[in-house]
């Protein structure tokens, strides 16, 4: 209940802000529209059911991608973690990619897989993958070699070590990743819709308003979706987190 | 009853002429043991004593099939341990509790990875938490628990399968002197329940007397058996063992031996000086 009214009360503060900016500074609307502007806007982009036609498509993309992101990140970091082979072998490809800018990348992943819904999701998996997979190596050769030793002792195999001791010793670094990886999958989703020709999204929603519309309330709006989606997969996060990790 | 007791159970370990050596070849390069050759019969209780760094975590190791010798052999029955076996159980220096677990999940675990279903393996670890005094504790975490608890916690892990051979690397080392005799005094009554073969690592010359039918003493570094000291006093024995004379005789010979084997490390200096 604390924390919700602190969250409430920088919410106001912020509020107050940007506010007190706009009557100081008497920006045009195009520029810098005033709170309850964008509010007012919101209200009839939610009742035209604009808003959500665009958001739907991005909370998709944003779901899938993180899924199947994390997912493969998690194995491959399992891997890495495990193997020091695998590691030499994959980790100069993985580390590659990420330095490559997704910006760059994107457009070429759109042609590569048709330009459309998966292209986008394919984007949000890649950009999330690199945090969580090297969270979950470095989690996983974070296990305490005296336990695991307790382990071999007993005659754990390789595959009974990582259930019990690796991943369990790792949860608190992999849920790092998680939460730097559910915020990228939001970039990744807008970065890929901008790089697709789809007519559908909040980016897209972004771009239409930014330079078809010069409606810069409705790009406020659109970023502060952004912003509650954000929000929520990393609260999201955050209580899967509590539930799994033993402090 | 033979006067031994049943030792049907139990298995005999020879360790013969086995070396050690860790690191890469070169002046960095330690050898743990070399020629070290033993033999424990089934049902006994052996204690290995000696210096810090003498090797015998590593014997313990050798035995339990976490580790294979350089040179020589080591045999369980005759076979050699393989890690996880189910023929030798064994209790590090630490308890190595894993921690996001209950105590008897804890105690469950060689159960657990033996492939045993949940309710039988939670019957068998509140019975052996029981044995070792702590069936109140089935419910907590490791971190819950005071040291001594968590070292009655690793002895039921060790004790659960009932493991032929029983490995013990200082298991009591981190307690106070009052605590240690209790639990010396209990693991001697756990011993003459059920005659395993044990084999009890320690620094503490009155804990080899109290426990030991015989006090293996090693030489520092390399290690190898220096003299083995069988300690023939009736059981059960109590941990004020040391005010019989013939207790006090034997604690004193371990003692000599003990001395004994420093001065051989201790040789070659004096030859140098001697020289010089």
């Amino acid at each position: 209940m604390r924390r919700l009214g602190g969250a409430l009360l920088s919410l106001a503060a912020f509020l107050v802000v940007w506010k007190t900016v706009t009557v100081i500074g008497g920006y045009p609307v195009y520029i810098l529209p005033a709170p309850e502007v964008v509010a007012e806007r919101g209200v009839r982009a939610v009742s035209t059911g604009l808003l959500w036609h665009h958001t739907s498509l991005t909370l998709l993309e944003i779901v899938l991608g993180f899924a199947a992101g994390a997912g493969a990140a998690l194995v491959t970091g399992v891997a890495l973690g495990k193997s020091v082979v695998v590691e030499r072998v994959l980790s100069p490809y993985i580390v590659a990619a990420q330095a490559v800018p997704i910006l760059a990348l994107a457009p070429l992943l759109d042609i590569w897989f048709g330009g459309g819904f998966l292209a986008r999701v394919v984007v949000c998996a890649l950009i999330v993958f690199f945090p969580i997979a090297i969270a979950t190596m470095v989690g996983i050769r974070s296990a305490d070699p005296l336990l695991d030793e307790m382990l071999r002792s007993l005659g754990a195999r390789s595959a009974q070590r990582t259930r019990l001791l690796e991943i369990p010793s790792a949860l608190p670094v992999i849920f790092g990743g998680l939460r730097v990886g559910v915020t990228l999958a939001v970039i990744g989703a807008v970065v890929a819709e901008w790089a697709s020709a789809g007519s559908t999204g909040l980016g897209v929603l972004i771009n239409i308003a930014n330079q078809g519309l010069f409606d810069t309330p409705l790009m406020f709006v659109a970023l502060a979706t952004l912003a509650v989606l954000g929000l929520t997969f990393y609260g999201l996060v955050v209580l899967v987190e509590r539930r799994l990790v033993v402090r | 009853m033979t006067p031994r007791g049943s030792a049907s159970g139990a298995l005999g370990v020879t360790i013969d002429d086995v070396g050690v050596r860790f690191g890469v070849p070169g002046p960095g390069r330690v050898t743990a043991l070399a020629g070290l050759t033993l033999d424990v019969p089934a049902g006994s209780f052996t204690v290995v004593i000696g210096p810090n760094g003498c090797g015998k975590s590593t014997l313990l190791r050798l035995v339990a099939g976490l580790l294979a010798p350089d040179s020589g052999s080591v045999r369980v029955d005759g076979v050699a341990p393989v890690a996880g076996d189910g023929r030798v159980g064994l209790a590090f220096q630490q308890p190595r509790l894993v921690p996001w677990r209950s105590t008897l999940e804890n105690v469950a675990l060689p159960l657990e990875l033996a492939g045993i279903a949940a309710p039988r393996r939670r019957a068998a670890a509140l019975e052996t938490l029981e044995r070792v005094g702590l069936a109140g504790a089935a419910q907590l975490r490791p971190r819950e628990l005071s040291g001594g608890m968590a070292q009655r916690a690793a002895l039921a892990r060790a004790l659960i399968t009932d493991p032929p051979v029983l490995l013990l690397d200082e298991p009591f080392s981190a307690l106070d002197a009052l605590t240690r005799e209790t639990f010396d005094a209990e693991l001697q009554r756990l011993w003459l329940e059920r005659r395993r073969t044990v084999i009890l690592v320690t620094h503490s010359v009155p804990e080899a007397i109290t426990l030991a039918d015989r006090v293996v003493v090693m030489t520092p570094r390399p290690g190898r058996v220096a003299r083995i000291v069988e300690v023939d006093l009736p059981r059960p024995r109590s941990a004020d063992v040391g005010g019989d004379a013939h207790a006090a005789a034997l604690g004193g010979e371990v003692r000599e031996a003990l001395a004994a084997a420093h001065a051989i490390e201790l040789r070659p200096w004096a030859e140098q000086e001697g020289a010089a």
